[in-house]
Parts: structure tokens; C-alpha cells; sequence
């Protein structure tokens, strides 16, 4: 593997209900397709790309999962190794917005406390048929401090920025890790709390994992790398 | 001529006669060149000449022969119309002749019908009706037309009628011969359907049959289910058999009229009978899983794991190992689902790969949709993937109980390296793969394996982490302070574990050794890890090879797996932080203060105190032995390669240590001659103990010692700089100038002055 070409490493898992775009998000950006009448999918899909971010070659590894209840134990296993979770709806399905809190459960119980989270509303071709408009949206995501992006797989609209501005900020915080991994000694675990009731606290937890990010991108010799992150938040 | 008059000057005017003489020259050359040509030319005029009278008679052939071709080909032209016509002439005959004979046949095929009818000959009727509806629709409408227009009209709307009636006797008797389960009279009139353009309806019908036999077996089989003992030898995986016979035996439909298909219904048509069938094992799949799930508690079980799962409350657990059977059998009905789908699969692949030999890309891909419809959106497919869902649950709750009830019976034997629960967590992680990879399914074995590498990682992991942070207890009399916080630790971890150990000394010696049995077991686990990697490769590849996945199957595991490998490198790090941690807690120590014991030993001695060393032994040996004890604990207690990198880690700590109680002696021309012989003594006793070598470390000491050996001060020049040949000095000037001040016999002066 380290023979391989590339400088990073990410895996990206796609979750939401069914129907709502995943595979052809992903299809859009790793083949630049929209394969219409795209069938549900079966387990997990998984894809490779690698993109060029300031010179430095990522390779994303996408698992393109299914939304349907019978495959969610297997999609489970394969939060806790991602290091980006997209999670998506439809912006014309009321039913796949009002789930959101379920897949943020799911995150929460399965998920690294790392996991980066972006939150997705695809088919804005479909603008009249709207169901969830954007502010509500956004105001969901604030609150869940989560990125939060509308895109079009069959337009082709914002899903190479969905992607590219996730591995930009993963690429940050991979190196903010290490270096937070050289100041304090490395723990054990990840430390995964398994309850419903940490929600709230939990994101207390991210709060606290983001302002060390931000300690430690203090100590970091290249002024660079904050003003790459800097960007990022206006990216998102 | 202007110009030349013009010129007046003699110089020009010279210069004006030279260039004309010189123009005349050239002239006169090219005249004489020309006149030399003059000879050839007129011969050439000559020959000319002479050819004239030739050219009027090759023109007057010529013409001649222009009114030959023209001739020919007047002719050819006449001949060749007449062939064409004749040609057409004889075409239209022979399309005459087969109007003819269709109208011919047509006639016969209407009295044939009415006899074959009559003497209910279906066949030969049908095989008339085939003929009628493979004629040109032109030749009726022509024989219509005909002089007998009438009678034909009238014979054909009788042929007509046949074909209904045909069909409907056809039908009526294939129908009869269903009911009454008379398979030589339901092949039959299966053969005639196509016959009368009915391929559709002879291959729902004649599913309808197959359907039909299959129920009943299959409803025999439930039954037998029903009553079968719980003793019997299968019983255990009595669902899964049920499942198998009832694929078996369509499997075995398909396999025997697969010809009969092919030969009176062509290629291309396995699908719409697979499809037909595959609506009959449907029902059948929902019966038996239904059976299954009401028989074998299915659903509840679940449901109690998920809860236990969530609220992790001792009560009401489900004892892990009750779930072993049901797991087993779950896994193998999706095995035999999977390959009774790879069959059917194969079978209609290569049933449209030659049925589709001729079509376009668009018909193949169509044929593909269909397909993949018919095999993802079947019910068998969905119900199997609902098992395999509550499965992956059910499984991971089994492997994580079983691995906390493998830590809790951890147990040691003395004379072992490792404890049992890293064998015992192993085998659990392996056969909860093993079963996953059992089911055939990929995304069920992904699954497993994630699970498996977070249970390792994190569970596991940590359960070790746990017992390497309770420390390397020093022993009292060492370090007091040390001793207080690890039996602090030792009380702590008796009281976790319920019970209070009040032996003192015993628990101390317990600590030591689950420490060190705990480093080993760290070790083993990266390896096995990496161990259980390779024997999953090949597990996967196997079943890969038998055509099990999709493309991206191989991807897949191969992420899955590199995942879990990684795993290894985490009990690595920890192996090493542990090491670390022994170094500091149990070895520095100790070393520490017999090191020191060094400072203690006068290296300002003269040629009788050199001497009485020599007999008596002031430090070196002792340390020596010293060491050995120590490290005699570990070697016993740690495997090879652990006790090996323990002892690296002790050399180094050794040569950093006697580099600091050397710097804070001083010595004599025969102290250094001492110390010298001390240093040699212990290298020569730690090459001994270790594998690899240890002159690299104690490269900066050796050097010292020559320094301290010296003779006189600028004898230092004979190996420094130009003249240290293939020595790499490992100490700065400033270092050997501090050195040399170790020696009292050297004056201040002369290492000052020293040139390095």
C-alpha cells in the first residue's frame, strides 16, 4: 500500500435514505455520469478516485452505501474506519429530511468522534418540486454543526465542491491530528461513548475536538495550512 | 551603344573591349555548340520523314478497328438484354412455382388440418397451422384473387377456424394433462404451442406445471420439517436442507427441459421460464422463512441483542452461545440462496449470449436489465438479505460477549509466554469471519471483518492497554516511591477484579509477571492479526474464484482487510510503549545505582591498587552478574523478540548511563588502562545477550576509554582528524577536550592548546 502513489488516504461513506441520490452522486463524480433509472443499491458500492489538492495527490475511497432498512447492520460497519460521512436527502422528499435525526443516531453510536460530517441536499434540479427549503436546511445543519451543501447529480452542480472542499478539509485535519498526536501521547481507542443520551455532550466533545484543531493549527509553522482552513469554512 | 559611345575615359573604354571580347567568346562557343547539334537534327528530320506514310495507314486500322468494338459491342449488348430477360422470365417462374406450391400447400394444409382435426393428430395440424402462418401473406391474398377466389376464401376462413380451434384444444389439453399431472401429454402440447406462435403462452403454461410440481415437493418437504425430531443429526439445519431441496429441485427442472425449450422454442427463452419459476420459489422461500423465523425465534432473538446491544445491562443477556446454532444456519441459507442465483444466473447469461449472438448492444443491455431485475428484486433476494442483516447484528454481539467472557476466564499457566484469552479471542474473531465468509455473501463478510477490526482495536486493545498501565511494579527495597503506586495499582486492580489479594509479596510477583505475560500477548496479537490476514486472502480469493461477488468484490475485501492489518501496527506501538515502560520502571532502577557504584571505584590508582584490581574485581564483574539476574527474569519471562528488544533497550541505557558516572570520575594513566579493561569486559558480556550489535552504542564510550589510555596529551593528534583513518569520531572537540581533563596527569595547558 505505501508504494502506492498518493499522499493521502480518506475513506468518504455516503448514507441517507433510499432514493434520495447517493449513488448517483458518487457516480457523477468518480465516471462524470448520471446513469438514469439508476436501481436501489445492493450493500455497499465502492469507488476509488484520486484528485490533485495544491499538489498533493488524494486518493478518496467512496462507499456508496444503501439507504434501505435491510442492508443498514452492514452500512454500520463501515462508519467507524470513514473519515468523512456524507449524508444526504432529497430536497423533494420531506420524509428523507425528518430522518436526518436518525442518521445523526446512527453516527453518533457507530461513528469515530473524528468523522467529519457533511450534510447533502441533492436533486436541486428538481427546484419546483421542493419540499425542504434551503434555510431549514441550514438551520438544522448549524445547529448539528455540520457542513451543509445542495447539489444536483444530474445537473452536475456543486458535487466536484462537495468532494474536493471534503478532501481539502480532511487533508487539514489529518495534519493537525498528527501534530495534536506528537504533543499529547496517543490514547487508546478512540474513546467511543455508546449511548443515546450523549448527544448533546458529545458535540460538546466535537467542539472541544475542533477548538484543539484550532489550538493546533496555532503551532503549526506554516501559516498556510490556516489560511487553507480558513477558506474552507468559507468553502462550506 | 549609347553607353559605349559615351565613354570617353581609356581605362572604361578598355574595360568595355575586354567585356565584349569576352561576350563575343561566349557567343562564338554556343554558335559552334549548336552547328555541332546540326548533324543529329537533321537526321532525326529524316526518320521523320521516312515514318509519315506509316501514321496514315496505324490511323485508318485504327478506325477500322473502332468500328469492330463497336460492332461487339452492339452485340453484347443485345445478347446480354436477352439474358437478363430470360433471367427475369425465369424468375418470375420459379416465384410462379412457389405461389404455386404455397397455394398448393395452403390447400393442402387446409384439408390436412380438417383430418388431422378429425383424427386429433394435434401435431400434424399444428405443424399445418405452422406452415399456413409461415406462408407469404401475399400468396393468400393472391390466391384470393385467383379464379377460385371463392373456394379459397371459403377454405381459408375454414383454416382459420382450424387454428382456433387448435388453439383451444391445444390449450384444453395441455390444461387436462396439468390437472392430471400427465407429464408425457404436458410435454406434448408444450411442443405445439410454438407451433401456432404461441411461445409466451406455452412457456407461462407449461411453468404453470413446473410451478406447480414444485409446490407440491415443496410442500411435502415443510412438512417433513415440521415433524422432524430435534435429535435428528440435521435438525439443526433443518431450514437451510429445506431451502437446498427445494433449489435442487428447481435447479433440476431447469437442467431437464432446458432442451425442450431450446429445441421447440429456440434461444433466448430460458429467461421468461426462469422467471415464471422464480415467482413459485419465491413463495416457497417465504414459507420456509417464515417457518424459520416463528420455529427458530428468530425475530425475538434478535430483538433481545439489539436491546442488550443498547443498554449493555446485565439483565436479561442472551447467553452468546445460544445463538451459535441459529448463526450456522442462517449463513447457510444464504449460501445455498447465493448459489442457487449464481445457477440460474449462469444459465440465462449464456442462454441470451447465444440467443443475442446477432442482436444490438441495446437488445444485450435490455436482456441484462431484465436480469439483474429479476436476481436483486426477487424475494429471495430480499428476504435473504433481511436475514443476513439481523445476522451481521446477531454475530457481532456474539463475537463481542465471547470475547469479554475469553478476558474475563483469562487464565495463565506458568511455563507459557502468552495467556489464554489472546488464543481464545483469535479463535472467536476467526470463526465469526469464518461463518460470515461462509454465507457467500461479500458485503456480509466486509461487514464482519469491520467489526471484527473494531473489536480488536478498540475492545480488545484496550483490555490490554488497561493491564500494561497498571505497570511493571518495582521491587521494594529499589525505589519506595514506586513501590507505594504500583501497589496502590495492585489493590486498585484486586478490587476491580472483587477480589483482595492481602499477600503482599505474591501479588507483587502476580503483577510482574501479568505484566510481562500481557507485553507477550500484545505481541502475538499483531502477529496473529497479521496471520488471520493472510489466511482470509486466500479464504476470499477461493470463494471468489467460484464466481461468487460482483466486480468490485475483490476492491472490497481487499479494503477491508488492509483496515485490519493496520490494526497490527496499533498492538505494535502499544508493545513498544510497554517496553518503554518496563525499561523505565523495572530496569533503570535498578541499573541505575550499580552503574553509580562506578563513582565508589577510585580510577586514581597506582600500579599496586591496578594490581589488587586485577585479582579482585572492584565493579565491572559484579555488574555483570548483576545484569545477568535481572535479565535472566525477563528472558524466561518474555518471548525471543520481546526480551531481544528489551535488552537493546537495556544496552542503550547501560552506555548512556556510564557515560555520565565516567564524566564524573577521574582518572590515572592506569585508571584509564582500567576502565578500558571494565568496558571490554562488558561489551564483550553484552554481545553475548544480544543478537544484533551493540559496538554501534557504545561507540562514544570506546572512544573515551582511548582517550583516557593516552600516553600524552597530543597523542590525541595520532587519531584525530587526518590521522583517525577508518575511525568516525562520535565525540565533538570540545567532548575529548573534556575528557582529556578526566585524566589528572594531563595539564590544563597542553588541552588547551590542543589544534582539533
Amino acid at each position: 500500500m505505501s508504494m502506492e502513489d498518493y499522499d493521502f488516504l480518506f475513506k468518504i461513506v455516503l448514507i441517507g435514505n433510499a432514493g434520495v441520490g447517493k449513488t448517483c452522486l458518487v457516480r457523477r463524480f468518480t465516471q462524470g455520469l448520471f446513469p438514469p433509472g439508476q436501481g436501489a443499491t445492493i450493500g455497499v458500492d465502492f469507488m476509488i478516485k484520486t484528485v490533485e489538492i495544491n499538489g498533493e495527490k488524494v486518493k478518496l475511497q467512496i462507499w456508496d452505501t444503501a439507504g434501505q432498512e435491510r442492508f443498514r447492520s452492514i452500512t454500520q460497519s463501515y462508519y467507524r474506519s470513514a473519515n468523512a460521512l456524507i449524508l444526504t436527502y432529497d430536497i423533494t422528499c420531506e420524509e428523507s429530511f425528518r430522518c436526518l435525526p436518525e442518521w445523526l443516531r446512527e453516527i453518533e453510536q457507530y461513528a469515530s468522534n473524528k468523522v467529519i460530517t457533511v450534510l447533502v441536499g441533492n436533486k436541486i434540479d428538481l427546484a419546483d418540486r421542493r419540499e425542504v427549503s434551503q434555510q431549514r436546511a441550514a438551520e438544522f445543519s448549524e445547529a448539528q454543526d455540520m457542513y451543509y451543501l445542495e447539489t444536483s447529480a444530474k445537473e452536475s452542480d456543486n458535487v466536484e465542491k462537495l468532494f474536493l472542499d471534503l478532501a481539502c478539509r480532511l487533508i487539514n485535519e489529518a495534519r493537525q491530528n498528527t501534530l495534536v498526536n506528537n504533543v499529547a501521547s496517543p490514547l487508546p481507542g478512540e474513546g467511543k461513548s455508546i449511548s443515546y443520551l450523549t448527544c448533546c455532550l458529545s458535540i460538546v466533545g466535537k467542539g472541544y475536538a475542533s477548538l484543539m484543531s484550532n489550538v493546533s493549527s496555532h503551532f503549526m509553522d506554516l501559516g498556510k495550512a490556516t489560511q487553507e482552513k480558513e477558506l474552507n469554512h468559507h468553502q462550506f | 551603344m549609347e553607353r559605349i559611345r559615351a565613354l570617353t575615359d581609356l581605362r572604361e573604354l578598355e574595360a568595355a573591349y575586354g567585356r565584349l571580347c569576352a561576350e563575343e567568346k561566349v557567343v562564338e562557343e554556343e554558335l559552334e555548340a549548336l552547328l555541332e547539334q546540326q548533324g543529329t537534327i537533321e537526321n532525326k528530320m529524316v526518320a521523320l520523314h521516312r515514318m509519315g506514310p506509316n501514321l496514315q495507314l496505324i490511323e485508318g486500322d485504327a478506325r477500322q478497328l473502332a468500328g469492330m468494338i463497336t460492332f461487339t459491342w452492339n452485340l453484347a449488348e443485345n445478347v446480354s438484354s436477352k439474358v437478363r430477360q430470360l433471367d427475369l422470365a425465369k424468375n418470375r417462374l420459379y416465384q410462379a412455382i412457389q405461389r404455386a406450391d404455397d397455394i398448393l400447400d395452403l390447400k393442402f394444409c387446409m384439408d390436412g388440418v380438417q383430418t388431422a382435426l378429425r383424427n386429433e393428430d394435434y401435431e400434424q395440424a399444428a405443424a399445418h397451422i405452422h406452415r399456413y402462418l409461415s406462408l407469404d401473406k401475399s400468396v393468400i391474398e393472391l390466391s384470393r384473387q385467383g379464379k377460385e377466389g371463392s373456394i379459397i376464401d371459403a377454405n381459408l376462413k375454414l383454416l382459420q377456424e382450424a387454428e382456433q380451434r387448435l388453439k383451444t384444444i391445444v390449450t384444453e389439453k395441455f390444461d387436462l394433462a396439468m390437472k392430471q399431472g400427465d407429464l408425457p401429454q404436458v410435454e406434448r402440447f408444450f411442443k405445439i404451442f410454438p407451433l401456432l406462435g404461441l411461445h409466451e403462452e406455452g412457456l407461462s403454461k407449461f411453468s404453470e406445471y413446473l410451478c406447480k410440481q414444485v409446490a407440491n415437493k415443496a410442500e411435502e418437504n415443510l412438512l417433513l420439517v415440521m415433524g422432524t425430531d430435534m435429535s435428528d443429526r440435521r435438525a439443526a439445519v433443518i431450514f437451510a436442507d429445506t431451502l437446498t431441496l427445494l433449489f435442487e429441485g428447481i435447479a433440476r427442472i431447469v437442467e431437464t427441459h432446458q432442451p425442450i425449450v431450446e429445441t421447440y422454442y429456440g434461444l433466448g427463452r430460458l429467461y421468461t421460464l426462469i422467471k415464471h419459476l422464480q415467482v413459485e420459489c419465491d413463495r416457497q422461500v417465504e414459507k420456509v422463512v417464515d417457518k424459520f423465523i416463528k420455529q427458530r425465534d428468530y425475530h425475538r432473538q434478535f430483538q433481545q441483542v439489539q436491546n442488550s446491544m443498547m443498554r449493555s445491562s446485565a439483565t436479561e443477556k442472551i447467553e452468546p452461545r445460544e445463538l451459535d446454532p441459529i448463526l450456522t444456519e442462517v449463513t447457510l441459507m444464504n449460501a445455498r440462496s447465493e448459489l442457487y442465483l449464481r445457477f440460474i444466473k449462469r444459465r440465462i447469461i449464456s442462454d441470451f449470449e447465444v440467443g443475442d449472438s446477432m442482436a444490438s448492444e441495446e437488445v444485450k443491455q435490455e436482456h441484462q436489465k431484465y436480469l439483474d431485475k429479476l436476481l436483486n428484486n426477487c424475494l429471495l433476494s430480499r428476504t435473504m438479505q433481511e436475514l443476513i442483516g439481523y445476522y451481521i447484528t446477531m454475530e457481532e454481539y456474539f463475537m463481542r460477549e465471547t470475547v469479554n467472557k475469553a478476558v474475563a476466564m483469562d487464565t495463565y499457566e506458568k511455563g507459557q509466554l502468552i495467556s489464554s484469552m489472546v488464543d481464545d479471542v483469535f479463535y472467536i474473531v476467526k470463526k465469526c469471519i469464518g461463518r460470515a465468509l461462509s454465507s457467500s455473501s461479500i458485503d456480509c463478510l466486509c461487514a464482519m471483518i469491520n467489526h471484527s477490526t473494531t473489536e480488536l482495536e478498540s475492545d480488545f486493545r484496550e483490555v490490554l492497554y488497561n493491564k500494561l498501565k497498571l505497570g511493571f511494579p518495582a521491587t521494594t527495597f529499589q525505589d519506595f516511591q514506586r513501590g507505594v503506586t504500583s501497589a496502590v495499582n495492585i489493590m486498585h486492580s484486586s478490587l476491580q477484579q472483587g477480589k483482595f489479594d492481602t499477600k503482599g509479596i505474591e501479588s507483587t510477583d502476580e503483577a510482574k509477571q501479568s505484566f510481562l505475560v500481557t507485553l507477550n500477548n500484545v505481541e502475538v496479537c499483531s502477529e496473529n492479526i497479521m496471520t488471520l490476514k493472510k489466511t482470509l486472502e486466500s479464504d476470499c480469493s477461493k470463494l471468489l474464484s467460484q464466481g461468487f461477488g460482483g466486480e468490485q468484490a475483490q476492491a472490497k475485501i481487499d479494503s477491508c482487510l488492509s483496515d485490519m492489518a493496520a490494526v497490527s501496527n496499533k498492538f505494535r506501538d502499544l508493545l513498544q510503549e510497554g517496553l518503554n515502560e518496563l525499561n523505565s520502571s523495572a530496569i533503570k532502577p535498578q541499573v541505575k545505582p550499580w552503574i553509580n557504584l562506578f563513582l565508589s571505584v577510585s580510577h586514581n590508582i597506582e600500579e599496586e591498587e591496578f594490581n589488587d584490581y586485577e585479582a579482585n574485581d572492584p565493579w565491572v564483574q559484579q555488574f555483570i552478574v548483576n545484569l545477568e539476574q535481572q535479565m535472566a527474569e525477563f528472558k524466561s519471562g518474555l518471548s525471543p523478540v520481546i526480551y531481544d528488544s528489551l535488552t537493546s533497550l537495556m544496552t542503550s541505557l547501560v552506555a548512556i548511563e556510564l557515560e555520565k558516572v565516567v564524566l564524573k570520575s577521574t582518572f590515572s594513566r592506569l585508571g584509564g588502562l582500567q576502565f578500558d579493561k571494565e568496558l571490554r569486559s562488558l561489551i564483550a558480556y553484552l554481545t553475548t545477550v544480544t543478537t544484533w550489535t551493540i559496538r554501534d552504542k557504545f561507540a562514544r564510550l570506546s572512544q573515551m576509554a582511548t582517550i583516557l589510555n593516552l600516553e600524552r596529551v597530543t597523542e590525541i593528534l595520532d587519531y584525530w582528524g587526518p590521522n583517525s583513518g577508518p575511525l568516525t569520531w562520535r565525540l565533538t572537540p570540545a567532548e575529548v577536550r573534556q575528557v582529556l581533563a578526566l585524566r589528572i596527569d594531563f595539564r590544563s595547558e597542553d588541552i588547551k592548546r590542543l589544534r582539533l
